[in-house]
């Protein structure tokens, strides 16, 4: 049951990223900014700590290659972007203070840290050319501010997802 | 036990790093075709896709029926004005056309302008934002084919790359030129020059021809199309016009900066263009 939901939920988040591309990028005052949500990374790196490590493994697997075929130039990117993250949000969660504030911080920086991993992938294949000063202010901040406002929507969800099994079992 | 656990991850992360590295590989080939676990994948996304933004394309429609009303009078009014020259217009192509076929025929030869027209939505957009690629509701079922160019009513926005049942994914001319050069032709007076697209500046937002002649005369303002020398693609499509003409580095050539006609973020509505299969014996 809980797998369903995580699934669905997932798949959800997934389009809402897509979504976001129809609006992003906009021009403020002759510039081109980018706000590249991450609510689809948010969720797995989260639910490697509500849930468990291997079932967002699992959906990392997933809904990367699904990514990757979809709409992806260069396959496996972001199939292994998002397994690398997962093992990352691990690794970091057991050096840091297990708080809000804390998790919040890691979630956060390795969503920046992800559209950085796929700058320097694009950037080495020669298909991506944006000056790194570019990418910081045009691109990286906003979507930081972006992602961040969207965090608490994404953590919302994730325990609402991580405690649908204790409910689907205390009515049997 | 520590250790030997960290020699599995180590060996896990570079199994995962090669595994990379083949993917990118294959993925950056030019392949033919699209295999069929591509195709089942891309359509299943593309279809759930449809029914998940069914609602938010209906609220988004409403919105911009309601915006469009400011304006619409006088829209109608120059739109009016547009259609009387129509069926002029209308008559001379047809008249044009079959002097053309006509003089081919004395010719025998076929023409690289001549093709049909797929008309196609585009349903998603590349979720990253980086490569401005993006997914179209028509594919192999409705004839469409890798390779072929794709134009928006502004010119020439890209070529599909991989094509499902009822999706195709379009490659944007902007990362495309980067992998293979775009053969082109510059129109200045009644002169062809001939060259190829280089790459995409995306600081400045233009394409680059390199290595034009010296002596060949190129100006800011003259109109780019494609030649049809090289590729699927049929000869004549718009891809934009010539901002900025400059020496190379050596002085020994130009470098011609052009702006793309369509406007790769406001891309909805494109044409897939299918090439006259005689003009393409070689």
């Amino acid at each position: 049951m809980r797998i369903i939901v995580i699934f669905i939920t997932s798949l959800l988040l997934m389009y809402g990223d897509f979504l976001f591309a129809e609006f992003s990028p906009f021009e403020i005052s002759g510039l081109t900014v980018y706000t590249v949500p991450k609510l689809l990374l948010m969720y797995i790196l989260l639910l490697s700590i509500y849930v468990n490590p291997s079932i967002s493994s699992f959906i990392a697997i997933v809904f990367g290659i699904l990514i990757d075929v979809y709409s992806g130039l260069v396959y496996g990117v972001h199939t292994f972007g998002m397994v690398a993250f997962v093992f990352f949000m691990h690794t970091a969660f057991r050096v840091f203070y297990k708080d809000f504030v804390a998790m919040a911080f890691v979630v956060l920086s390795l969503t920046f840290l992800y559209d950085a991993y796929i700058y320097i992938i694009y950037g080495i294949l020669g298909l991506v050319n944006m000056p790194v000063f570019d990418y910081l202010a045009l691109r990286s901040v906003p979507s930081l501010i972006v992602n961040a406002l969207l965090f608490v929507l994404v953590f919302v969800l994730t325990l609402k997802s991580s405690k649908v099994r204790k409910n689907f079992l205390s009515k049997h | 036990m520590n250790k030997l656990f960290n020699r599995n991850k180590m060996l896990i992360i570079l199994f995962g790093i090669i595994i990379l590295i083949l993917f990118i590989g294959f993925s950056m080939t030019d392949r033919e075709s699209t295999t069929k676990a591509e195709q089942f994948t891309g359509d299943t996304v593309a279809a759930s896709q449809s029914i998940i933004g069914a609602p938010v394309q209906f609220v988004s429609n409403i919105f911009s029926n309601f915006t469009g009303l400011f304006g619409a009078s006088n829209e109608n009014e120059a739109l009016k004005t547009q259609l009387e020259m129509v069926p002029q217009m209308y008559s001379d192509i047809e008249r044009l056309e079959a002097e053309n076929e006509k003089l081919r025929d004395a010719l025998e030869v076929s023409s690289k302008r001549e093709y049909d027209t797929i008309n196609s939505r585009v349903i998603s957009r590349s979720q990253d934002q980086w490569l401005n690629n993006f997914t179209i509701d028509k594919g192999e079922n409705d004839g469409i084919q890798e390779g072929m160019a794709v134009m928006t009513p502004e010119g020439l926005a890209g070529m599909v790359k991989r094509v499902n049942g009822n999706s195709s994914f379009v490659e944007m001319i902007t990362t495309n030129v980067s992998q293979n050069n775009l053969s082109v032709e510059i129109q200045h007076a009644d002169e062809a020059v001939y060259g190829a697209i280089d790459h995409y500046d995306s600081e400045r937002g233009l394409l680059v021809i390199d290595n034009i002649k010296n002596n060949a005369k190129v100006e800011a303002g003259d109109e780019v199309f494609t030649s049809g020398l090289v590729g699927d693609f049929p000869e004549g499509l718009i891809v934009g016009e010539v901002m900025e003409v400059e020496n190379d580095e050596h002085g020994l050539s130009q470098n011609a900066y052009i702006q793309l006609a369509s406007d790769p973020s406001e891309i909805d509505v494109v044409f897939v263009l299918e090439r006259d299969p005689e003009s393409m014996g070689d």
